[in-house]
């Protein structure tokens, strides 16, 4: 596993969801990517109840990536975070005095996943509580290990696909240019879903876009 | 003499006559053509038999020329000469059941192959002798009586010699780890890390560098007895995926064919120390292997690669397809 780079793709002109969908996939296959599959990511949020009053109450956000079907990642925002088997959701409903679920709250990015020489590209649809929200674009270049290296060849990779609208540097990168990106357990990837997510729940509703 | 004098008036003759007859086809063609299309639209009907009738004569008039032409051309041309016998293999071009044994044919088609690849021969023979790929100090075609019985003293070389240099060159390069194990032997086999972009397996048999094997920085180098991992066995597959990751094997097996041809490029065979620091440099110069563009066309990714050449020079990065 290689670096990882999330970020979020404004919709064309006039188009819905689906439709941007379409033309970047149609794009990535101009390019000669492969398509090898589907893929999905999801956070839940819980409330931790039982808190001091006078704090506000810390979220625990429990995602999963069919990356590693077998584990789930739990971390607070900004936090510390825990990989943990599958069962872990199991845990948290036992725990559940102490930990709410907030049901209405769950998000999601379900998509295909691309591969193009060393790059795989997953574009996804983003959604919660079944209204799409936004487009999520997952790039990772597997051959390197250090962010502050592939920065620009991944920037050049993605100006092909994605046109203007590329990303600035993720700030998970920021904080480590050159410590290695930790591949195993996803969680710099998943810190970047995160933040994805928190901000597509803070957007309005797109118009005319509920499924 | 006379013969191919001969010769060579038929054939140009020969030729002439083919394109006259080629013209004259056409213009008989022409004059059939303008037959059909018949009269041409104009506005009175005199000067639309007037343009067809002019139209006609030219047309038989270029016949004419080319068929007198032909026919000063077929004089010219001759017999055949009969003094080029086949000999034997000419005999056979008489057998007339030719689709059930086409010996000639097949004959004249196997000599014709021959000489292709006698030519070929000789072009290719003369191109790889002016870049010599022999790493031993033998001179190239020396008897067999004069071919010296003793090995270079090059080739053996004390094992601790080899461990003094290698760990010298070690420390000329500070981002640059050489770790020297001898699984087989004493030929040394060395892991070099570099940065943290790849890790390099350099097979040596006493100085000199026999292999080379580039790896990505987190892949597995080592077999389950801790020996270094030679050959590439699965894929870097993580078990737990159920989408399997598959670690693109291409891109570093490019690199690992560019660090052979270094490793050919690099050679003196009477001082291997001076060819494994050069071997080395070059090695180096992958630190920014993802950082830098190519020299030639700027960008980053060319079919989706990165520049993977680096000159033997100049050590700057090209792509490979930019290099040339």
């Amino acid at each position: 596993m290689g670096v990882t780079c999330v970020c979020q793709v404004p919709l064309a002109e006039g188009k819905s969801v689906q439709q941007t969908i379409d033309i970047l996939h149609k794009k990535l296959e101009q390019l000669g990517a492969v398509k090898q599959g589907n893929f999905t990511v999801d956070c839940e949020t819980y409330h931790a109840t039982g808190n001091a009053s006078g704090q506000p109450t810390k979220l625990l956000y429990v995602m999963h990536n069919s990356e590693t079907p077998l584990s789930c990642l739990a971390l607070f925002e900004g936090g510390p975070c825990l990989t943990a088997d599958g069962n872990f959701d199991v845990l948290m409903i036992k725990l559940k005095s102490h930990f709410q679920n907030a049901k209405g709250h769950k998000v999601e990015s379900r998509g295909s996943r691309y591969r193009y020489c060393d790059f795989l590209i997953k574009v996804g649809a983003v959604t919660m509580s079944s209204s799409a929200r936004g487009i999520s674009v997952e790039l990772e270049y597997c051959p390197c290990v250090v962010p502050g290296d592939c920065w620009n060849l991944m920037k050049e990779f993605m100006q092909s696909f994605l046109g203007p609208s590329i990303p600035e540097l993720p700030s998970v990168f920021a904080t480590k240019p050159e410590g290695l990106y930790a591949p195993a357990d996803c969680v710099d990837t998943m810190t970047q879903y995160l933040e994805l997510f928190s901000k597509v729940r803070k957007q309005q509703v797109l118009p005319g876009t509920t499924r | 003499m006379a013969d191919a004098m001969n010769v060579g008036v038929n054939l140009e003759a020969f030729s002439q006559a083919i394109s006259a007859i080629q013209a004259l086809r056409s213009s008989v063609t022409r004059v059939f053509d303008s037959l059909k299309d018949g009269m041409k639209n104009k506005e009175t009907l005199e000067g639309r038999e007037k343009v067809f009738i002019t139209e006609f004569q030219d047309n038989l008039q270029s016949v004419n020329r080319d068929l007198n032409e032909l026919e000063r051309l077929s004089t010219l041309v001759g017999r055949p000469s009969e003094s080029h016998p086949l000999h034997n293999s000419g005999l056979l071009s008489l057998d007339p059941v030719q689709d059930k044994t086409p010996l000639y044919s097949q004959l004249l088609q196997a000599y014709k192959w021959s000489n292709k690849l006698q030519y070929h021969a000789g072009l290719a023979s003369s191109l790889l002798n002016q870049q010599s790929l022999k790493r031993s100090a033998n001179q190239m075609g020396a008897s067999a009586k004069r071919r010296p019985k003793v090995q270079p003293s090059t080739l053996v070389l004390p094992p601790q010699y080899v461990d003094d240099v290698i760990s010298r060159i070690g420390r000329m390069f500070p981002d640059m780890s050489i770790e020297l194990f001898r699984p087989n032997g004493t030929s040394a086999v060395l892991l070099v890390t570099l940065g943290k972009v790849t890790k390099t397996i350099v097979v040596m048999r006493s100085l000199f560098i026999d292999r080379t094997i580039v790896r990505g920085f987190n892949e597995n180098v080592y077999s389950e007895d801790g020996k270094v991992l030679l050959s590439r066995g699965n894929w870097n597959v993580y078990k737990y995926s159920a989408t399997m990751c598959f670690y693109n094997p291409w891109f570093f097996s490019k690199v690992t064919d560019h660090a052979t041809t270094a490793l050919l490029h690099y050679q003196l065979p009477q001082m291997p120390d001076v060819v494994v620091r050069s071997f080395m440099t070059w090695l180096r110069s992958y630190i920014k292997l993802f950082q830098t563009p190519c020299q030639r066309c700027g960008k980053f990714l060319q079919e989706g690669l990165p520049p993977t050449w680096r000159d033997f020079r100049t050590l700057e990065a090209f792509h490979d397809t930019c290099r040339q």
